[in-house]
């Protein structure tokens, strides 16, 4: 049909057209953010199909375009949330260009205010994924041992490093999630930023020792509190 | 816990008060719903399993417990309780503190190798269970920060350290214990014994004295 001139530029009333990979992005965008929520909310095990299409506003028939069942969306959710978190802390990491604690600093930094700005995500992978199967708990660990690489150059500044535990950068990242997690159960993510320094040393005491660790720390904390 | 081993409560008259069935009973649905999730893990278990294994009636049941949440509840905090006295018993005549906090930590670590069920109920079903199970484990978890802290003692007067060091150093020997014990190792846990008290007096003595103390843990 050809447009009659002078009308070519203009839209047809009503709302703006959505393309068909824009709307399906959106629907898997409320579909996660539900799962994420109800999750949450009531552990994975309590959380039904039935409650996640009610909260995320979509029909069955939409949920199984985007995912086999329950379980497959939640295991979606732990892949995106992932990849975006720790992307950003990887991230953050590599842009720091300052010696290694000011790097492991920067990446805690994007990793607590990513937790806090997303409690409901953040609670699903450090705390539910654990115990919501095999596949869950998979990712989760995998998650964890993303951040183990990024501790483990300080290894260097250690005069005994080759008396260090091997799994050190794993059980140090644990203990990282560890805080996470107990402040997200307890509905204190807006704490986190204050657990930011404490956190911090923690990581760093075992390569750097007690007084370089508790002064990279201040720095932080001053940096927040400015 | 082996209900195997009790046989079914002997029916008819049997000299029991009722106080002693119904304790009895109580005691056979934990140990029966512990023995369940052992086989199957705390999601697919169901109430006919429970009652299967504790062989009592799906009445019994109900007139101990409202819910598979509550039991397990039950059953955890029946872990956590023995786990207390065990410790207890562990620091009892143990004065000087790194030694305690050392004591402490093999006690834990050899109940939970020795029991690998009840440490992967503990540790990693828990996490399954629901949120109040999950804010309990956090809680029960908890209980031995004091038992950290005592080191703070041992650090020179007047230096600073975070508030939320017991929390964090808590949260990585948890995190290393339920590692084991989510790949199967839980009967290896004693293994765990120097990195775990490394870990854990570092803060208080340093790097090179708790790597000392470790070694000669281990």
């Amino acid at each position: 049909m050809r447009a009659l001139p002078g009308k070519a530029s203009r839209q047809p009333p009503g709302p703006e057209p959505v393309s068909r990979d824009a709307a399906d992005a959106d629907q898997r965008r409320r579909i996660l953010t539900a799962t994420a929520e109800l999750i949450a909310e009531q552990g994975y095990q309590e959380t039904t199909m039935e409650e996640i299409v009610r909260r995320a506003k979509v029909g069955y028939a939409t949920f199984y375009k985007h995912y086999a069942d329950r379980e497959a969306a939640f295991l979606a959710l732990l892949d995106a949330a992932t990849d975006r978190t720790v992307g950003r802390v990887e991230d953050a990491y590599k842009r720091e260009e300052g010696p290694w604690a000011d790097r492991v600093g920067a990446a805690l930094g994007v990793l607590f205010e990513d937790v806090a700005a997303h409690p409901a995500v953040a609670r699903a992978v450090l705390v539910e994924a654990v115990a919501a199967g095999p596949e869950a708990a998979a990712k989760h660990e995998a998650a964890l041992k993303r951040l183990a690489p990024l501790l483990r150059p300080g290894r260097e500044l250690n005069p005994r490093q080759a008396e260090l535990p091997e799994s050190l950068e794993e059980t140090l990242a644990g203990g990282i999630v560890w805080v996470l997690g107990q402040r997200l159960i307890a509905g204190e993510a807006d704490k986190l930023r204050g657990l930011l320094p404490e956190t911090l040393e923690f990581v760093l005491r075992p390569y750097m020792g007690e007084d370089e660790a508790a002064r990279e720390a201040g720095e932080v904390a001053d940096a927040i509190s400015a | 816990m082996p209900t195997e081993e009790l046989g079914p409560l002997p029916a008819g008259r049997h000299g029991y008060s009722r106080e002693q069935v119904a304790h009895h009973q109580r005691e056979r649905l934990i140990a029966g719903l512990a023995a369940a999730v052992a086989d199957k893990g705390y999601a697919a278990v169901t109430l006919s399993d429970i009652v299967r294994h504790a062989k009592v009636s799906r009445r019994v049941f109900y007139a101990n417990f409202e819910s598979k949440e509550q039991c397990f509840l039950a059953a955890f905090e029946v872990v956590v309780e023995h786990l207390r006295e065990l410790v207890g018993v562990a620091v009892e005549g143990i004065d000087e503190w790194p030694r305690q906090a050392i004591a402490a930590t093999r006690a834990v670590l050899a109940f939970l190798a020795a029991e690998p069920d009840l440490a992967r109920l503990c540790l990693v079903e828990s996490r399954a269970a629901g949120p109040a199970v999950t804010a309990r484990l956090n809680e029960a978890v908890g209980e031995l920060a004091p038992l950290l802290a005592r080191g703070r003692a041992k650090r020179p007067e007047g230096a600073r350290l975070p508030t939320s060091t017991e929390d964090s150093t808590i949260g990585a020997l948890v995190s290393l214990a339920h590692r084991k014990v989510a790949a199967g190792e839980a009967n290896r846990l004693e293994s765990l014994l120097p990195d775990c008290a490394e870990l854990a007096l570092l803060p208080y003595l340093g790097p090179a004295e708790a790597a000392r103390l470790a070694r000669a843990a281990a």
